[in-house]
């Protein structure tokens, strides 16, 4: 039943965000056109791959983090002779090699869904900020026309990425953009540029684990035959630890808009 | 005779003594171009007119600067109006072009960034140049500093200033690597 209801959500959901952008793609028009329905789509298939990846590792990390736990307790840490604190070892190691696999199998849907985001981002970006403004218009469009209205815009950007699960990130970018025909075109500028830059540095970072991925887990086997832990080791999965889940103390920062919100009536016929 | 061989270096001296005390007349009119006295904006104002009307219009950058000078001791929002009017009334006496008194005023009261003026797009013009366009807005962000919250006492046109600068700085990094990247 509550399988139903939760199949049940999406669908609707896109539906009714569909009518929504329609109708307020009509209202606003003309607009830049930044997130075209492929964008919005790719966008929320990346969030999908990424919650799939972070289900599938969260099992085998919460095991690691427990059987590093058991070492420490058991004082393995520098008794590297003691057959029991070996034993440990392997099986740490065994669990490091499954969470690599887990990765390996997953992150090539992940590097293709956000690469199509970025790809289509850029061309968006190149095209309506690139081609066809000047720096006046684009200062114009972030400023919306609302120069002497000093009243704070909503920011929309996400600033400082960390301390958020990675599909959660997906999803806020998701939501934002699905919700962005209601904001004006300077949002959604900011918006798009952020989202970019972001894939951009997601799709790097991809390309460079998935290299790594094939060197640790070669180093690995090797270092099954010892029964040892390496630092590297507890190095990557502090690391995947943070990229998947974020850092729990860690909060997502947005900008916040500027004290009071005056507007000065006088304008100068000076004033461009 | 005589009188005509004394007479002659006679006129001499007395020409040469005129045209000395003519050119010393001469060098008694030249402008001070002094400092406004005056620490209220409207009356210091006044005092600049005067000086560039008679002869100090090299001193504009000096006298535009002292202005704003005195306007910060006594910071509120009409001040903005005072040197709105002074550059029109600088560009009607053809002091100024209309250009450079939109500059003078949009650098110190306007929000946008005149640093950020061209004609040509921005994958072709500003991507080229844009560590030297954004470091021209960081300096004029500072002027607009002054301009906005020290002589003008308005706080969240410098606010929003500040965030046009940061959003633009933003947006120029993804669309300058867009345009680069040409995939």
């Amino acid at each position: 039943m509550k399988i139903c209801a939760s199949r049940l959500i999406l669908p609707v959901s896109i539906v009714a965000f569909s009518l929504l952008s329609a109708q307020s793609s009509l209202a606003n028009s003309p607009t830049i056109r930044l997130f075209p329905t492929t964008v919005v789509e790719d966008l929320r298939q990346t969030g999908n791959v990424a919650r799939d990846m972070e289900t599938g590792l969260q099992e085998v990390i919460g095991r690691l983090d427990q059987q590093q736990g058991l070492y420490h307790e058991s004082k393995c840490d520098g008794a590297d002779n003691d057959p029991g604190c070996q034993r440990l070892a392997r099986q740490i190691g065994a669990t490091y090699l499954e969470m690599l696999t887990v990765m390996e199998e997953r992150l090539p849907d992940m590097e293709h869904t956000v690469n199509n985001t970025r790809n289509s981002l850029e061309k968006g970006l190149r095209n309506e900020l690139g081609k066809k403004m000047t720096p006046w218009k684009l200062q114009e469009t972030l400023i919306g026309g609302k120069a002497n209205e000093t009243k704070a815009t909503n920011a929309p950007t996400l600033r400082g990425r960390s301390g958020m699960r990675l599909s959660e990130r997906f999803n806020q970018y998701y939501k934002l953009v699905a919700t962005s025909g209601a904001k004006g075109d300077q949002s959604l500028a900011v918006l798009a540029s952020d989202i970019y830059l972001d894939m951009e540095e997601t799709s790097l970072l991809i390309q460079r684990t998935r290299q790594e991925i094939a060197r640790a887990t070669l180093m690995e086997q090797l270092n099954q035959s010892f029964g040892i832990i390496t630092p590297e080791m507890i190095e990557v999965v502090g690391g995947v630890k943070s990229i998947l889940f974020g850092d729990e103390e860690g909060q997502a920062l947005v900008a916040g808009p500027p004290p009071g919100s005056i507007e000065q009536a006088y304008r100068s016929p000076l004033e461009q | 005779m005589n009188s005509r061989v004394i007479g002659k270096p006679l006129l001499a001296i007395i020409a040469m003594l005129s045209i000395s005390s003519f050119l010393a007349a001469c060098a008694s009119t030249t402008p001070t171009c002094g400092s406004p006295q005056s620490r209220n904006l409207s009356s210091a104002i006044d005092g600049v007119q005067t000086a560039l009307l008679n002869g100090c219009q090299a001193h504009f950058d000096r006298y535009y600067d002292e202005l704003l000078d005195v306007a910060e001791g006594d910071p509120k929002a009409e001040n903005k109006r005072e040197f709105s009017e002074f550059l029109v009334w600088s560009s009607d006496k053809g002091l100024l072009s209309t250009r450079q008194a939109e500059d003078y005023y949009n650098r110190y009261f306007n929000v946008k960034f005149m640093s950020m003026r061209g004609e040509y797009n921005n994958c072709s013009h500003t991507c080229p140049n844009k560590k030297k366009v954004l470091l021209d807005m960081e300096r004029e962000l500072g002027d607009k500093e002054r301009g906005l919250l020290k002589v003008n006492r308005d706080a969240d046109a410098y606010y929003r200033a500040d965030q046009l600068f940061q959003e633009v700085e933003l947006v120029l990094e993804a669309t300058c690597s867009a345009c680069a990247a040409g995939r």
